[in-house]
């Protein structure tokens, strides 16, 4: 059965990517699709089995590498964490799947897409079923491949291409530090199996690892290390910045990796290596501090956007670092918990998104969207659930976690918790201010697309350029911009088809009760029954008891900001909407800084890209052009020629020259053993 | 007094080619230009049959006229390689000549001639002898060098070759008059005693040095090339291959013979010329070849530097690094006589054709014999597994038991400039566009020829043991 | 060194003597002989050469040829005369060897002779 769950994916993977030219852009569809379906009924099977029945399962497949001491196999290690990952995982990319049928049917690349897809899928079960650290760091790799070839799925496109090259080199940065976290690890403990790992961690607890001159506590530094790679992969504050500029990639590609899958791996991973991060409470400090910024910082950013996927995708950044303040804090569960929801609310928030873009002619801008909700009733429902969802409202499955997260961090005594639970109610305020705030654009008010967009037609769009809506274009007429999207005639918004909105409910009701229903497993009175221990909590760990024990206005504050957040936003956008405008007006400064996302690209470019650029180009010119070039190949190739020349030069063609030559020849010879070479 | 004629066996071969020799004169003498192929044909089976001769004396070492006719494993090794390269020449002249209007009888005499001289210079075993082969070979190739005598090019070649030659001739002999002033004989085993006596001194040495030079020319090892590449480019194409390939085997083992035969004890004496023509020849033939665009001047230099590194085995002085010399001068025969059956294919409707540009685009119009040429030329640059990487490793391997690295290094290093001139070729034959039609087909001996070369080249390394065991043998019985 | 020296007494003589004798044949006919001037002694010798002239000019090749080939049959009997005077103590071999010769230089002729290398039209 899990050989089935992981391998059809990549099943699907190669048929529809090696045949997929041949079988056709439907064929691959419903095969990719059809695959993914049935891995995922599994994946159901296998969640109740190991969450209800206690199932856990080691399942070898082969062995990897073996040399000398060090043995790796490749295994999958079944648990309930990797169960939990496996229904979402397996979940949203069928529905993603699905969705994309309708979504892509006019990109004459479909088979690709869908291929792209199915190799993700695969690469993040491989991730999530890892049972050593090598895997999860083939898997690891494997979705970065993945996100990397779907963010640039429309390769026509320069900006695709720097945002997939972008999100490549800066998860590169994390990346190096997991590498070097599993180095770590494997140095201290002779091993990369979770198995033999976890039991011997205690061991440990005080091991001083000796570098540049000084001692640190063993464990924190691999903690850190392997937090970095979580912070690439999760793009937590400071590694953030490839997140938003994914968002290039077409819509049903951010659902499933850039909000509901690959991001939150690095969730998955600290859980997973929660044994090693108990034993290093500086490296969870450190993790709850990035996580409340990540939190705050994301929310904030995400107050200006004006690009309907921005919005969203600073969303899930935040949303992330909830669930590492989760984490840090010693709530693992918490976090996993909103992991899990977060998954469902965010992947319909996406969907709806790009469903709406769908119905605008890949519009983007929701200054040029408004009043849609007559239009696209449906969609604008399943917008509204997912926001009450994300927002926390009661009972819903953000309420749930969320509002589990928040009372976790006032609870804890972790050093940075106060910051860590302020940090998290304010940008539960934000959070609903931002997203009631995308509804309103989007959804009421007049509309304000029509007559101008004809003049916004050159700014705002992100449009892959697919004529959608029009049948008069051809298939293949990949490169748009210049032909409108349909602006001087047919611009009514329209429903999206029956294949799109089937996913759209499916994970509105998952966004409803995946929270209520799986709470008292997650973090309730059936925690223990539930986990077994697949994730590890210290002795002095209570977090989970305290955090019921919170007052009241702490239980009340999330709920309190929900509704300012809604009041705000109503306000702001319906009632009066002129103040937001007097407000950028009045704060140019903040607000500039806010849309500008604090500026991290310009730090990032003045700071690494222009040196490394500078440094590259230096290296290039004068070390290689110059040095290497000129001293080694060129150089020697140019000496080459003028000996030659001059070599050629002795040829005259007289006959006394050369007879001279033969002479001065015996000559020398005569001269050399007369002088002293004859012994 | 030995009695004259003591052992007819032993100097069959060469009886067989000097009688057929004179009989061939007599038939072209008397049937006039009707002969010509009945001529070039029996030219041809003399060589064969004097192969068949060298092939059937023993193995053990036999003497006549005195002692100064000597046939041993390494003179039979050498013969064999001698008398292979003048029937390729003769074989591979045959169509051109015709082509050329050149087809007269005395070309398959001479060349018999030549490769009469050629085995006796092998088998010497003093310093008359020695000469004596010598001029004979040397004479005939002079005459053929200018064969077609209307052309300027080829006139002057004729007669540069002749002129440095006498030259490098009188050079040999003023040698010889001082080896053997300083030694008193001429035999080598008596001068090999008589330096071991530890007579000679410094006179011995200007000896050696002029001989050394008299032979260097016939190897065309630098300083003494100069005459290569104008003569090369200027004779007709057959008899270009000619040159290149038996008497400089000839040459070789001839400088071996005297150096390893006569003057065994002052090795570290000589090894010093040998070491600065071997690294002299090596790096300007790689170096001079860059700069050609005649196919035939190109070669010119690239049998300099293969002479370059034949040398290399010498200055070793020992076993090995004969036997190196002797694979070496075997293989590098394959690979030059398959070259030049390329060469000379390269004949289009309006003639033949010599510059490397004319060999652009080969490979779309003729497939195979690109191939073959590229292979051919892939071995002479010395890249595995074909059979000039053998040849070089075992020089190079000879020079290392012996200590001499540096020689080694600046041998690998002139091989791999030498390796640019050689890829160039092979580039322009698989990348270039083609300036012009294809090449006319190729006369049936020529196709032999070149076959059976590239298949030694391509194909030694799959059974190296029957060149490499017979070296062995040939080399030990000199030590 | 003394004795080395002495050994090539009779070369300093001889290269005295034949300088004595060469000196007196070139100035005795300024001495001795009479003058008389003439046109036909200035005139092409037989050969077609004019007597002063360029050296680089072109000639008649068959002249050289003749030469050539009086030379070969000059040597031969060079080579006769020696071997004649001891052909009595040579036996049998001696005899086959120079019959060889002779062979081997008949060939040679009878090719010359084909060729028409003797003919001088």
């Amino acid at each position: 059965m899990y050989h089935a769950i992981v391998f059809l994916p990549l099943v699907g993977f190669l048929i529809a990517g090696i045949f997929g030219n041949k079988i056709g852009a439907r064929a691959s569809e419903v095969v990719t699709t059809s695959l993914l379906a049935v891995a995922c009924a599994l994946s159901w099977v296998a969640f109740v089995r190991v969450g209800f029945y206690g199932e856990d399962a080691q399942v070898k497949i082969a062995s990897w590498i073996v040399s000398g001491s060090f043995s790796v196999d490749w295994a999958f290690r079944i648990d309930t964490l990797t169960a939990v990952m496996l229904i979402v995982v397996t979940t949203v990319s069928m529905l993603v799947h699905l969705y994309s049928i309708g979504y892509m049917h006019e990109d004459p690349a479909r088979p690709r897409f869908f291929a792209y897809l199915s190799l993700f899928t695969f690469a993040m079960l491989m991730l999530v079923t890892a049972d050593n650290l090598l895997q999860m760091f083939f898997g690891w790799e494997g979705v970065g491949l993945a996100s990397y070839l779907l963010i640039g799925f429309w390769y026509e496109k320069p900006s695709a291409n720097a945002a997939a090259i972008k999100a490549f080199v800066v998860n590169r940065v994390g990346d190096f530090g997991f590498l070097l976290g599993i180095f770590l690890l494997f140095v201290l403990f002779g091993t990369a199996s979770f198995d033999e790992l976890f039991p011997r961690v205690g061991e440990l607890a005080d091991a001083k690892f000796h570098i540049f001159g000084h001692d640190y506590h063993a464990l924190t530094v691999a903690a850190f290390l392997l937090f970095m790679g979580a912070m690439g992969k999760s793009a937590q504050f400071l590694l953030h910045t490839w997140l938003p500029d994914a968002m290039e990639g077409p819509t049903p590609v951010s659902a499933l990796i850039h909000a509901a899958t690959m991001v939150t791996a690095g969730v998955f991973m600290v859980a997973r290596m929660s044994p090693v991060f108990e034993y290093a409470p500086a490296a969870l400090t450190f993790v709850t501090v990035i996580g409340g910024i990540t939190a705050f910082f994301a929310a904030t950013v995400g107050l200006v956007q004006n690009d309907i996927k921005r919005v969203i995708a600073y969303s899930t950044c935040s949303q992330l670092g909830y669930m590492f303040v989760a984490l840090g804090v010693g709530a693992y569960s918490a976090g996993v918990f909103h992991l899990f929801t977060h998954a469902f609310f965010k992947a319909l928030l996406f969907l709806s998104a790009g469903s709406v873009i769908h119905a605008m002619h890949h519009e983007q801008d929701m200054r040029h969207m408004g009043g849609l909700r007559r239009y696209i009733p449906f969609t604008a429902a399943m917008m509204t659930v997912g926001n009450l969802a994300l927002t926390g409202f009661p009972f819903t499955a953000g309420y749930f976690s969320k509002d589990a997260i928040i009372e976790a961090a006032y609870a804890s005594h972790n050093p940075a918790a106060g910051f860590a639970f302020i940090a998290t109610v304010i940008a539960a305020l934000m959070t609903s201010f931002y997203s009631w705030r995308l509804y309103f654009l989007t959804f009421e008010a007049k509309p304000r697309w029509g007559e101008h967009a004809e003049a916004s037609h050159a700014h705002g769009h992100d449009a892959h350029g697919h004529a959608h809506g029009h049948d008069d274009h051809a298939q293949d007429d990949h490169a748009h911009d210049d032909h409108g999207h349909g602006h001087g005639h047919d611009l009514k918004p329209h429903e999206s088809p029956l294949v799109m909105l089937i996913p759209l409910a499916v994970l509105a009701v998952g966004a409803l009760f995946a929270g209520g229903l799986f709470k008292s497993f997650f973090i309730g009175e059936n925690y223990d029954a539930f986990w077994r221990g697949a994730l590890f909590a210290g002795p002095e760990n209570h977090i989970l008891h305290e955090m019921h024990d919170v007052p009241t206005w702490v239980v009340w504050s999330p709920f309190v900001m929900m509704v300012l957040g809604f009041v705000l936003a109503l306000w702001f956008y319906i009632i009066n909407p002129r103040i937001p405008v007097s407000l950028a007006q009045s704060n140019p400064i903040l607000y500039r800084f806010l849309l500008n996302k604090w500026y991290f690209d310009e730090i990032y470019d003045f700071l690494f890209v222009r040196p490394a650029k500078w440094l590259g180009t230096f290296l290039w010119k004068k070390g290689d052009g110059w040095l290497i070039d000129g001293f080694g190949p060129d150089g020697v190739s140019a000496r080459v020629v003028d000996v030659t020349n001059r070599v050629v030069r002795l040829q005259t063609g007289y006959v006394y020259h050369y007879a001279f030559a033969m002479l001065i020849g015996v000559a020398a010879f005569v001269t050399w053993y007369l002088v002293g070479g004859a012994h | 007094m030995a009695p004259l004629f003591p052992a007819f066996s032993v100097v069959l071969p060469e009886f067989i080619l000097a009688a057929g020799a004179l009989v061939l004169v007599l038939i072209g003498a008397i049937r006039g230009e009707r002969s010509n192929g009945l001529v070039s044909a029996l030219a041809v089976a003399l060589i064969a049959a004097a192969g068949i001769a060298v092939a059937f004396q023993g193995g053990e070492r036999a003497e006549a006229f005195g002692g100064s006719f000597v046939v041993d494993n390494f003179a039979r090794f050498m013969k064999m390689l001698a008398l292979i390269g003048s029937a390729a020449a003769l074989l591979l002249a045959r169509d051109f000549f015709q082509r050329a209007k050149l087809d007269r009888f005395e070309y398959p005499i001479l060349v018999v001639l030549a490769t009469l001289g050629m085995m006796m210079m092998i088998s010497a075993n003093d310093l008359i002898a020695l000469y004596l082969g010598l001029e004979l070979q040397s004479l005939a190739i002079y005459v053929i060098a200018a064969f077609d005598r209307d052309n300027a090019r080829s006139s002057e070649a004729g007669l540069k070759y002749f002129v440095l030659g006498a030259l490098s001739s009188g050079m040999l002999l003023y040698g010889s008059s001082l080896v053997y002033g300083f030694t008193g004989t001429v035999a080598f085993p008596g001068i090999a005693a008589a330096v071991a006596g530890g007579h000679g001194g410094t006179g011995l040495i200007f000896g050696l040095v002029f001989i050394a030079a008299g032979l260097a020319f016939k190897i065309s090892a630098v300083p003494f090339h100069m005459w290569t590449p104008d003569v090369y480019e200027g004779a007709p194409s057959p008899v270009t291959a000619f040159m290149a390939s038996a008497p400089k085997a000839a040459a070789m083992a001839l400088l071996v013979r005297v150096f390893v035969g006569a003057f065994p004890d002052i090795i570290g004496q000589w090894r010093q010329i040998i070491v600065f023509v071997a690294i002299a020849s090596m790096v300007l033939g790689a170096f001079a070849a860059i700069g050609q665009r005649n196919i035939k001047r190109l070669m010119a230099y690239s049998s300099i530097s293969h002479m370059g590194y034949a040398l290399v085995g010498l200055a070793a002085g020992t076993a090995n690094g004969v036997q190196g010399v002797l694979i070496y001068l075997a293989l590098y025969l394959a690979m030059t006589l398959g070259t030049f059956a390329c060469i000379i294919a390269m004949r289009r409707e309006s003639g033949q054709v010599e510059t490397i540009d004319d060999l652009a685009g080969l490979s779309n119009s003729q497939p195979v014999l690109a191939f073959l040429f590229a292979m051919l030329l892939f071995s002479l640059a010395g890249i595995p597994p074909l059979a000039g990487f053998f040849a070089k490793l075992y020089v190079f391997g000879a020079a290392i038991e012996a200590k001499l690295y540096g020689l080694a290094v600046i041998g690998v290093l002139a091989s791999v400039v030498g390796a640019f001139y050689y890829l160039r070729i092979i580039k322009l034959m698989y990348f270039d566009e083609p300036k012009a039609g294809a090449y006319q087909p190729m006369a049936p001996e020529v196709r032999f020829v070149l076959g059976v070369s590239s298949v030694v080249v391509i194909l030694f390394w799959l059974a190296p043991a029957s060149i490499v065991a017979a070296a062995s043998a040939a080399a030990k019985s000199l030590f | 060194m003394q004795s080395l020296l002495a050994d090539y007494l009779p070369l300093v003589i001889f290269i005295g003597v034949s300088l004595v004798i060469g000196l007196a044949l070139l100035i005795s006919p300024f001495i001795v002989a009479y003058s008389r001037p003439d046109p036909e002694k200035l005139s092409a010798y037989e050969c077609g050469f004019n007597a002063f002239d360029d050296a680089r000019m072109k000639f008649d090749v068959r002249f050289y040829l003749v030469a050539i080939l009086f030379i070969i049959f000059d040597l031969e009997v060079a080579f006769l005369f020696p071997w004649a005077t001891v052909f009595g103590g040579l036996g049998w071999a001696g005899f086959w060897s120079m019959m060889l010769f002779l062979g081997v230089l008949t060939i040679g002729f009878i090719y010359e002779w084909r060729k028409g290398a003797l003919e001088w039209d």
